[in-house]
């Protein structure tokens, strides 16, 4: 277990999430100032009380940049996170370590995306350099094209079907038809539709596809002796602990050329997860996991010992699984690079989920389990 | 070309790759090993990353591998592949570089991408492919595998 002083422990005092949309009408500068000035406000904060900002390497807006259009007159504490969706929990968890080291007190994170009407980030690469060059070239342009060619390999190793896919694809638009947030909170989908729908990269079709959307989100996290005083009028989600992890020879979305084929890094993150907060599996409430992809649930749940290790489609299936992405996740509330399962995480915690789990006492959250990544637990109650 | 032609990606060497990519303008597949302990490695770099050493070799490897997995790529993708899919891209792995994939597309056996039609061409786990070249739509060679 990692180091704990009580009075550091970090707690999510804050969040806010703008509406989700095709078209935000403003720039992710802008979206994420207003994404932050929420969560400030949410927590009874403002812009000069934040000493720290964290942002994944992908956004387009330094900390700087951020600290500028908010009006933050000194940063003590800042920098970013790579490898794309792997990076929420890592970013969260660059927070809470300068919280925890008492460097800082308050520290915001944030991910503004306008990946609907900014157009789609692999068009305009043309020019393939570093591990791009032995794979653009040939085709593996779209995210979805690297995952193909392994989650072919998962379901020869695990024996998963298309169903399978499809039931996880069915399940969170189930939950975003509960949340009005959600891009798909009208849209239903059954297995039929699962299974006519376009291919996009074999064997995945249009709804293993995450959506391609607008956002813009933003967390405050406070250590805990500071967020007593205050006057918060939700419950704090405490920040039990977090790992990140790689394995090795990774590479990031075309992880099959190292000896482990098949293993995400993912299956380095969970002991380390489990280690570091002091708990296991039966501890976890609720699980927001990241599902740019559906062949990612099955794997966060066996990599991560929810059931045996190939186990994950079953598990699924059996009625003991936990509920999962409950705000409809990537694939039918909104793809913000998986911010929205971190806002989701603490809203269970205080209670304010539109799949509201009772009294949950830890949640799961986690990053994209095909490149490196993290996760982390949020708590009701502290260490 | 006029700058409306769609191109392709196009591969950008430096200096631990530009090897891979001078070889592969003569037709010649090479994979770097190393002298020291013998690990073949792949994606190309400037160490082993067991032993460290500097000396890896460029070794010419024959071009015959097996199908480790594949996909089915449908549009839209990119512009200048749209009236080409669907095709087939594979992960492969080198008989005679144990460990190494690689992905390529499929072709025919004259080196010529093959659409399909929607289906992947018979392709299966561990089916022997062999090594083709391709000239895509930019003149630059590729490796790529044909049945």
């Amino acid at each position: 277990m990692t180091i704990r002083n009580k009075n550091r422990q970090p707690v999510v005092a804050g969040l806010h999430a703008l509406p989700y949309s095709k078209d935000i009408g403003i720039t992710e500068r802008h979206s994420g100032a207003l994404a932050i000035l929420g969560a400030l406000d949410d927590a009874g904060l403002s812009a000069d009380d934040v000493e720290g900002l964290t942002r994944y390497v992908w956004q387009p807006t330094t900390e700087m940049e951020m600290a500028r259009v908010t009006g933050i007159p000194n940063l003590k504490w800042f920098g970013a996170q790579d490898y794309g969706g792997g990076a929420g929990p890592p970013t969260v968890a660059l927070a809470c370590a300068a919280i925890e080291l008492g460097v800082i007190d308050v520290a915001v994170v944030w991910r503004s995306r306008n990946r609907s009407s900014g157009g789609r980030p692999w068009a305009g690469q043309m020019l393939a350099e570093g591990q791009d060059q032995f794979e653009r070239p040939f085709g593996i342009v779209r995210p979805a094209d690297g995952i193909a060619l392994i989650v072919r390999l998962w379901m020869k190793q695990f024996g998963w079907t298309r169903e399978d896919f499809g039931r996880v694809a069915i399940d969170v638009r189930g939950m975003a038809n509960r949340n009005p947030m959600a891009m798909m909170h009208h849209k239903t989908l059954d297995m039929e539709q699962y299974l006519s729908s376009r291919w996009i990269a074999e064997p995945l079709c249009l709804f293993d596809n995450c959506l391609e959307t607008d956002g813009a989100l933003a967390i405050v996290l406070v250590a805990a002796e500071r967020a007593r005083d205050l006057n918060a009028s939700h419950r704090p989600a405490y920040v039990t602990g977090y790992a990140l992890g790689s394995g090795p020879q990774v590479y990031a979305m075309t992880n099959y050329y190292g000896e482990q084929l098949g293993v995400s890094p993912n299956a380095y993150v969970a002991p380390e997860l489990w280690k570091n907060t002091g708990l296991k599996p039966e501890d976890i409430d609720v699980a927001q996991i990241y599902d740019a992809f559906t062949p990612q649930v099955p794997l966060f749940f066996q990599e991560f010992g929810f059931c045996g290790e190939d186990e994950g489609a079953d598990y699924l299936k059996s009625g003991e699984c936990i509920p999962y992405n409950t705000s409809g996740g990537g694939l039918s509330e909104a793809y913000v690079h998986g911010f929205n399962l971190i806002v989701e995480g603490a809203r269970q915690i205080r209670g304010d989920s539109t799949s509201q789990v009772k009294d949950p006492k830890h949640t799961v959250v986690t990053g994209g389990n095909v490149v490196p990544t993290g996760a982390m637990v949020l708590s009701k109650e502290p260490w | 070309m006029n700058a409306a032609t769609p191109l392709p990606p196009k591969p950008v060497a430096d200096r631990d790759t530009q090897p891979f990519w001078d070889a592969v303008a003569e037709h010649r597949l090479v994979v770097q090993r190393c002298s020291e302990c013998g690990r073949w490695i792949w994606q190309p770099r400037p160490l082993c990353p067991d032993c460290h050493s500097p000396d890896l070799v460029w070794t010419d490897v024959g071009g015959d591998a097996s199908v480790v997995s594949w996909t089915v790529l449908h549009p839209p993708v990119l512009t200048v592949w749209q009236d080409k899919l669907p095709f087939v891209l594979l992960l492969v792995e080198l008989n005679d570089a144990p460990g190494v994939r690689m992905v390529g597309q499929l072709v025919d056996r004259a080196g010529t991408l093959l659409q399909t039609d929607g289906t992947s061409e018979g392709v299966d786990f561990d089916a022997p492919v062999s090594l083709r070249w391709r000239v895509d739509e930019a003149g630059q060679t590729l490796p790529a595998w044909a049945r």
